[in-house]
């Protein structure tokens, strides 16, 4: 029953799979593009040149820069704008996710270990959630709140939150009850130790699994959230409001607007479920029905 | 069963309530609507009449109250911007989304089990590895995105499918006008084919997933080994042994699965300009038209409790082993 | 086993193939028009249509007492003569004779008088166009019928466009709306235009049916919402729309190297600008004192490139206005700014807002909404960089038009920069500069008050002849052009998709008239 993570195990097995030590490539490329992007930028990603706009791959401007991904609407370099977006838009996935995890957490330690009336206050409200259409809601508070990363953040965390707490209830539920719950009771151990010492690390494994899968949806209801005009504020480069602005140049035949930030967004959303996959094999085969 | 039902309804209610509250409050926010309803040249003492014909000027929670009060009656209000009853607005788009939606799961179901199967058949194959990659890829891609390029190619480019627009098949049905709906039927259903795969791509990936990585397991197990033992042909080990029971994890997904694809229309209806519920929607929040808003957050929030217990109650027959009282978590 | 797996796919393709060849939809009947609009309407009840689009389909429905035509001529439709009172205050209308609305009620004075009436009516609670702009412009004070053929309307005082405003009320008959409730009056509407409501798919389409004898070339308009600009030009260059509106300006090569339809491009009246708001809670920064001096304006005003802007975002050749009137009213004796980056810097270090330490001068925020004008978003953007170029730490801030905007808008606390449009004319220079005619007036945005342009309304009033009228236009424009509170842009241009199929001119005012198209060949 403990599923604490093994290192050691989850290395052999990602080496065997082959696929999952891929994707952690491909992240580990993408956390140091978001980590050093500022340094790797050849441009200011926000500074425009309207002049030499839609500019395609490889164009050097007037000025001697080379657009090497090409230059958007407003004449702002792609690849600075790709490196800077790769650093917003992680930042915006995690983030998100941690907000709705720890909320989530709580809230499923909190009504699993308890019961009653918290448990039904906290079960409705998540049945209020769910049935409140996530986009929906994600547009009323927006729409409402306007354009800002701290906005989506805290509207796309607040829409996962009840994924964590149905989790962590339903360990907790059966948790409380083993004996070494019960020994740490017996001790005189408080409450909050019992929480957060005895039974949070034993939620870790399911945790992971949908925090990965999680990513990977938020990335792109962020992306569809830029479409309805409603993401970031229009200066600010995230990978989903760079393929947002996209769409009236498709047309056009403008592709590498399209290509760079599309491509960006599928293997670093593919690499998460990837991950996330390999993860649930690897600690929880029992959470495949709840993704 | 009986006090299940009315435990349901009971916490329906609780839920349908707190849904409109949020709403309420959330559209209130941003400030007075007021503005949204006056033309642009118009005197702050036409402002303030209008405002007080909204009735905008009342305190919050009086505004709130009156509103659940007349709900309770089965008064939904009037739309404020297209001034008839918002139900009837709402329910006016409901049908369309409910096509696409319907049109959309079925993709998801009927493209993803034989696929699954194939990849699960073929396991470490190249077969199989193409279809896993296809789902993964089909879990990465904005919805829009896919839409715009689905236009593109299959709408201008190859001129396969009609590119934007919706041909009624459930309103005609529903007003007992047979003839037509069926006459319709192909051509609503050649409409759908492109905005049904947009809203489908991402549940189609990962339910192929879901039913490969379901199909191994059951394909494992003891009894399918004996089957095979037997002699008896792979066709009928698949599809009466292995297949029977590698699908009811996505069965038991439905309810879910269906508010999802409901909620994920907004985007697909706008690329596509499919006239329903999410667009409608989305214009109304924009445009602070907040009785609709309220009437279509509670149909779709109805909607989604009310499949849930279905899918409850045939879940709970089918695997006794669930709780009624707790239902599914 | 494979194989009959294979003949089993070959064949349902087969199946689906040839299923998909019977429904696919033949060519449009060649009676048909299809327009593709942008935005969806709202009602049909006239009282209460105040969107463009949705009086553009209106206009087609109800006809009104006069038309303006492309050249913003003054011509007869219902009505065949206009009489004007002395005082102006009384405008006679005679009605052509045997007028009748489209359930075959005959359309008399009575009927005009009740039109007008019934959107004054307080208890209707309409808040269109109608009774929200023309009447509260006109100062609307009663309608009566003088007999079968005559009516008349009062107003409450002098008004040199008060017939202009008019030709927007879109008249009906007595006995069928008295019949109707209010509800059935904005679904079902029963007008006396040259066609009629056959359906309306909220959120998709309308369906209108040319009514007897009009001299309309289509039997059927059909108007399609398509909200998103891509799925627009693909409609029409496949061939299923024969005219989109607001197309965007970077589909528009797309669509003329279509060889289907091409693009018409027209010089609109809207006026677009960036607004100095000098309202009182902005003088407590820097950067909104700054712009309260007439010379930080005017240096902003040689910062922005419009002419590259128009090129390039908006993908016409446009010149810069140098006021608040249309091109063919305004003040001949001036010429717009020009880029000048270094006249700006220049200018603002002599007007005292050196760069503080060699980087900016002063703060400022540029508000706009999104997605109201054409390619907005990346034209405040533009904006925005030119005046940072200049060394003003500026914020782009775009926010929901409707919800947030206008609201500021309304309360003329926008800004302190704001970007906006406001709608002109070509008839009068005075009906584009009505806007600024009172210090408190609600369109009064930017808070401005300088007395050299507020005073000289009485010298308008007062002038004699329209040589006089035109001496002291040309003084307060060149106040304007100097010291005004505008940072002056362009004309907006609209971009219509037009099917080769089809014969129709855009108009430079918004307006859609699909009974002007004629099939081509």
């Amino acid at each position: 029953m403990n599923l604490r993570p093994d290192p050691g195990r989850a290395w052999r097995s990602m080496v065997r799979a082959k696929w999952p030590l891929l994707a952690v490539a491909i992240l580990a490329v993408v956390v140091v593009v978001a980590a050093f992007g500022p340094w790797l930028a050849p441009l200011d990603p926000e500074r425009q040149s309207i002049a030499s706009r839609l500019s395609p791959p490889g164009t050097t401007g007037p000025q001697g820069i080379t657009h090497w991904l090409g230059s958007d609407v407003l004449g702002r370099d792609v690849l600075s704008r790709l490196l800077y977006g790769a650093r917003i838009s992680l930042l915006v996935g995690l983030a998100a996710i941690m907000v709705g995890g720890t909320l989530g957490t709580l809230a499923g330690l909190v009504s699993g270990y308890f019961g009653g009336w918290v448990d039904d206050v906290t079960m409705r409200l998540g049945d209020m959630q769910l049935a409140f259409p996530f986009v929906l809601l994600a547009i009323m508070f927006l729409v409402v709140l306007g354009p800002g990363v701290g906005n989506l953040v805290l509207v796309l965390g607040i829409g996962q939150w009840v994924t964590y707490a149905r989790i962590v209830r339903a360990e907790t539920l059966a948790l409380r009850e083993k004996e070494f719950v019960e020994a740490a009771r017996a001790l005189g151990d408080s409450t909050t130790t019992i929480l957060f010492r005895t039974i949070l690390p034993n939620t870790v494994a399911p945790l992971t699994v949908i925090a990965s899968f999680n990513v990977a949806s938020v990335i792109l209801t962020e992306a569809a959230l830029s479409f309805l005009g409603l993401g970031v504020p229009a200066s600010v480069p995230t990978w989903g409001s760079m393929l947002a602005e996209s769409r009236d140049t498709l047309l056009a035949n403008k592709w590498w607007l399209a290509v760079f930030p599309g491509v960006a967004i599928m293997l670093t959303v593919l690499s998460f479920n990837i991950i996330g996959d390999w993860l649930r094999d690897a600690l929880d085969p029992r959470l495949r029905e709840r993704q | 069963m009986g006090i299940l039902v009315a435990r349901r309804l009971l916490q329906s209610v609780v839920v349908i309530l707190g849904v409109t509250l949020i709403s309420f409050i959330a559209l209130h926010a941003g400030g007075d609507p007021t503005y949204l309803f006056v033309s642009e040249r118009a005197t702050p003492e036409e402002i303030a009449l209008v405002r007080q014909a909204l009735g905008f000027d009342r305190p919050l929670h009086v505004q709130y109250l009156s509103f659940v009060a007349d709900l309770a009656r089965g008064d939904f209000g009037t739309s404020l911007s297209y001034r008839q009853p918002a139900l009837d607005i709402v329910l006016g788009a409901f049908p369309a989304t409910i096509e696409l939606a319907v049109f959309a799961f079925a993709i998801a179901i009927v493209v993803a089990i034989p696929l699954g199967v194939v990849a699960a058949l073929n396991r470490g194959t190249a077969v199989d590895g193409s279809i896993t990659m296809l789902g993964l890829l089909g879990q990465s891609i904005p919805n829009f995105w896919m839409g715009i390029m689905l236009i593109l190619f299959f709408g201008l480019y190859l001129r396969w499918f009609p590119i934007s627009g919706h041909v009624p098949f459930l309103v005609p049905l529903l007003n007992g006008d047979l003839a037509t709906a069926l006459g319709n039927l192909p051509r609503t259903l050649y409409f759908l084919v492109m905005p049904g795969l947009a809203v489908a791509t991402y549940s189609l990936a990962r339910n192929t997933r879901l039913v490969r990585s379901s199909m191994l397991e059951v394909l494992g197990q003891d009894y399918v080994r004996t089957a095979r033992a037997k002699g008896l042909s792979e066709q009928v080990v698949v599809v009466h042994h292995a297949l029977r029971n590698a699908w009811l994890p996505v069965v038991t997904m439905v309810g879910l699965e269906f508010g999802f694809l409901l909620g994920g229309v907004v985007v697909t209806e706008t690329v596509f300009s499919y006239p329903g519920i999410g667009r409608l929607l989305f214009n109304a929040i924009n445009q602070r038209d907040i009785p609709v808003v309220q009437a279509g957050v509670i149909l779709l929030a109805g909607n989604f409790i009310l499949l849930n217990t279905v899918v409850d109650l045939v879940y709970a027959r089918l695997d006794p082993r669930v709780s009624l009282t707790r239902g599914r978590r | 086993m494979k194989l009959r797996y294979l003949v089993a796919l070959v064949a349902g393709l087969a199946i689906v193939g040839a299923a998909v060849m019977m429904i696919r939809t033949g060519p449009r009947a060649a009676s048909t028009i299809v327009v593709g609009l942008s935005a969806d309407i709202a009602t049909f009840e006239p009282a209460n249509i105040s969107s463009r689009d949705n009086m553009n389909i209106a206009h087609h429905i109800f006809a009104s007492l006069f038309t303006l035509d492309l050249d913003g001529q003054h011509l007869p439709s219902l009505a065949r003569e206009l009489a004007i009172s002395e005082d102006g205050l009384a405008y006679t209308y005679t009605l052509r004779e045997g007028l009748t609305c489209h359930d075959g009620e005959a359309l008399t004075a009575d009927d005009v008088a009740y039109t007008f009436t019934r959107i004054a009516d307080p208890a209707n609670k309409f808040t269109g166009n109608a009774p929200g702009f023309v009447f509260s412009s006109i100062g609307f004070r009663g309608a009566e019928a003088l007999d079968p053929q005559r009516v008349r309307i009062t107003i409450a005082r002098k008004n040199p466009i008060a017939f202009g405003l008019l030709t927007e009320i879109s008249i009906h008959c007595k006995d069928s709306y008295e019949k109707m409730t209010l509800d059935q009056a904005a679904t079902a509407p029963i007008g006396s235009g040259p066609y009629r409501l056959v359906s309306w798919s909220r959120g998709a389409e309308i369906v209108l049916e040319k009514v007897g004898a009009s001299a309309a070339a289509f039997d059927r308009i059909v108007w399609r919402i398509i909200p998103e600009a891509s799925t627009r030009a693909a409609e029409l260059m496949a061939g299923n729309v024969d005219i989109i509106a607001n197309v965007a300006p970077d589909q528009i090569a797309a669509i003329n190297q279509s060889g289907v339809a091409a693009v018409q491009s027209v010089t609109s009246t809207r006026r677009m600008f960036v607004g100095f708001n000098q309202a009182e809670q902005f003088g407590k920064t820097p950067g909104g004192r700054a712009i309260r001096d007439p010379r930080v304006r005017r240096a902003l005003q040689y910062a922005v490139d419009v002419p590259t802007i128009c090129r390039q975002l908006l993908q016409v050749e446009c010149q810069r206005a140098t006021g608040l009137v249309n091109a063919v009213n305004a003040n001949k004796a001036l010429s717009p700014y020009p880029y000048e980056p270094a006249t700006a810097e220049r200018l603002l270090d002599e007007a005292g807002w050196p760069r503080v330490n060699g980087k900016t001068r002063f703060a400022l925020t540029l508000q706009a909404g999104r997605g109201r004008y054409l390619n907005d978003v990346n034209v405040v953007q533009a904006i925005g960089q030119y005046l940072r170029d200049a060394g003003v730490d500026l914020t782009v801030e775009l926010m929901d038009w409707a919800s947030v905007f206008q609201p500021l808008l309304r309360t003329r606390t926008a800004g302190p920069l704001f970007f906006m449009g406001t709608g002109g004319g070509l008839w009068s220079p005075i009906y584009d500069m009505n806007d600024l005619a009172r210090v408190d007036a609600g369109t009064n945005y930017p808070n401005w008050s300088d007395p050299r342009w507020f005073s000289r309304w009485d010298d308008l009033t007062a002038a004699a002849t329209p040589e006089e009228t035109r001496r002291i236009v040309d003084e307060m424009l060149q106040v304007f052009y100097d010291d005004g509170p505008w940072l002056h842009l362009y004309f907006q241009p609209d971009f219509y998709g037009v099917s080769s199929r089809v014969e129709w001119k855009a108009r430079p005012d918004e307006r859609i008239y699909a009974f002007d198209a004629r099939p081509k060949g």
